[in-house]
């Protein structure tokens, strides 16, 4: 063996070794890792009263109540998971972002009965990127509805919006707002 | 446009660092290439870089 | 083992075919303007596309124009690291002289990169999420890298000697690319505030192409940007070493002259 091969069947074992290392660390601390938890895993196991922990769903569709405490706003709301419903209370301004059916992550604590009190609510944007006018399309014809779930695949928003773009093209209009 | 501080902080900075790299660059090569140039002795053959 | 030599054997030839200082010069020179004023058109038509021509997002509203700016940097904060990491992998099998030298250089143009990709990312998290920064897998793993490449910088050139300080540097350039597997997949392994990958080699992209467009020009036009600074520094790098070898051997050749004993020949 050259000096050369040995120095890189050397690199390759340190960095073989080094990457399961890392692997086996990261697989250990997975749990920590997560950012958020989800509604179910909160009923599952709930977290003592004292500690702060993220919850993070997506907001129920229609269960939205905004009220004002002495010029606070207070809006109440469900997050779920798909499974488990966790019933949000937070005094303060929520993110632009925030609406029925978008992912949300509130950070707080649990009360003794169950309902989540939120000190802070971060809004979670998912990977969909459209135009105002395509997410008004879908919206209009019924093909998806922003407050029930993900938008479909960006492959399809032409076919879905077929009708209307063979009149105008609606994808490459200049930015008008 | 919705958000513009935002977004001209945003523009503005990546286009500063991205100034600051490219002139400091070009500075650097410019000045290596002038004093190179000066150093290497006529009498020998070497190609101008 | 035989495979293996020739193998180490002719890719060290290759690689050492441009080690040579002089032939990397003109190779180099003849390189730049195609880096860089590709990288000044296509990015500058990205950005002016990205600004005004491309549609505003139905929720994110224009905030979404700072992911022209956004996506290209991070983009280039991992495969900056990774040319690192192949330039400390060349240094250290194959010793070869350039590829330390480019560590070198590669090194602070990809720590400013990364600076700027967090700070978008940040200015872009603040009216989106409601924050500036949280501690998910994304955004800390992310940092994570800053931190290896300020280390880097700081590894390298910590030596009064400058091969221990190559050596060191690559041993950290080679183990900090674990990072980024981590950074990749970090939005796919634990749940984060950062969302997943809008274009993946799998899947069709979950974005319009009014602003797919945009995005890879500005991509395309940072990643040629980034090599023609890199490029530029490491041939102001070549020259002021080679500067340096001049003048030590001129320095060599005046001490030759005050005692003529020893070899006079050098002139």
């Amino acid at each position: 063996m050259t000096r050369k091969s040995r120095r890189l069947w050397l690199v390759v074992a340190c960095m073989i070794g080094l990457g399961s290392a890392a692997a086996l660390t990261l697989n250990a601390f997975s749990s920590n890792i997560v950012f958020f938890m989800a509604p179910s895993q909160v009923h599952k196991k709930p977290p003592p009263a004292d500690r702060t922990i993220r919850l993070g769903g997506m907001v129920v569709a229609g269960s939205v109540h905004r009220e004002k405490v002495k010029d606070t706003p207070v809006a109440i709301f469900d997050v779920t998971d798909g499974q488990d419903a966790v019933t949000v209370r937070y005094e303060g301004i929520l993110p632009d972002l925030f609406r029925e059916g978008q992912s949300v992550v509130a950070v707080g604590t649990v009360n003794p009965d169950g309902t989540f009190r939120a000190s802070e609510v971060l809004a979670k944007h998912d990977e969909t990127y459209m135009p105002k006018e395509v997410a008004e399309e879908l919206r209009r014809s019924g093909k998806w509805d922003p407050r029930f779930g993900k938008a479909p695949d960006a492959t399809s928003w032409n076919t879905m919006t077929a009708t209307d773009t063979a009149k105008k093209p609606a994808t490459q209009t200049p930015d008008g707002n | 446009m919705t958000h513009l501080p935002y977004i001209v902080a945003a523009y503005g900075l990546t286009l500063g660092v991205a100034a600051i790299l490219s002139v400091n660059a070009t500075i650097r090569l410019r000045q290596a290439r002038k004093r190179l140039a000066a150093i290497e002795q006529p009498g020998r053959t070497r190609r101008p870089s | 083992m035989n495979a293996t030599q020739s193998l180490t054997a002719r890719t060290g030839n290759l690689f050492h075919r441009y080690a040579n200082p002089g032939r990397f010069l003109r190779m180099g020179a003849k390189l730049q303007p195609w880096l860089t004023w590709p990288a000044l058109a296509l990015s500058a038509a990205g950005i002016v596309c990205g600004l005004f021509f491309s549609p505003a997002d139905w929720q994110q509203g224009d905030s979404v124009r700072i992911m022209y700016v956004h996506v290209p940097t991070a983009w280039l904060a991992s495969s900056g690291y990774m040319a690192l990491a192949v330039c400390s992998l060349l240094s250290l099998v194959w010793r070869h002289p350039l590829a330390d030298l480019a560590a070198v250089e590669i090194g602070p143009v990809g720590a400013a990169i990364t600076a700027v990709c967090l700070a978008t990312g940040s200015l872009w998290g603040k009216p989106m999420w409601g924050t500036w920064w949280v501690w998910d897998a994304r955004l800390t793993s992310v940092l994570v890298l800053f931190f290896l490449y300020l280390g880097h910088i700081a590894l390298i050139r910590a030596f009064d000697e400058p091969q221990r300080g190559y050596r060191a540097a690559a041993i950290l350039g080679l183990a900090g690319a674990i990072d980024l597997p981590i950074i990749k997949f970090s939005v796919q392994w634990w749940n984060t505030l950062h969302q997943p990958d809008s274009i993946t080699v799998t899947g069709a992209p979950t974005m319009s192409t009014s602003m797919l467009w945009p995005l890879g020009l500005t991509t395309l036009g940072f990643t040629l940007g980034f090599g023609a600074i890199v490029l530029a520094r490491l041939r102001a790098s070549v020259m002021e070493s080679r500067i340096r070898t001049i003048l030590a051997a001129s320095r060599g050749r005046q001490s030759a002259q005050t005692n003529p004993q020893t070899d006079s020949a050098a002139v």
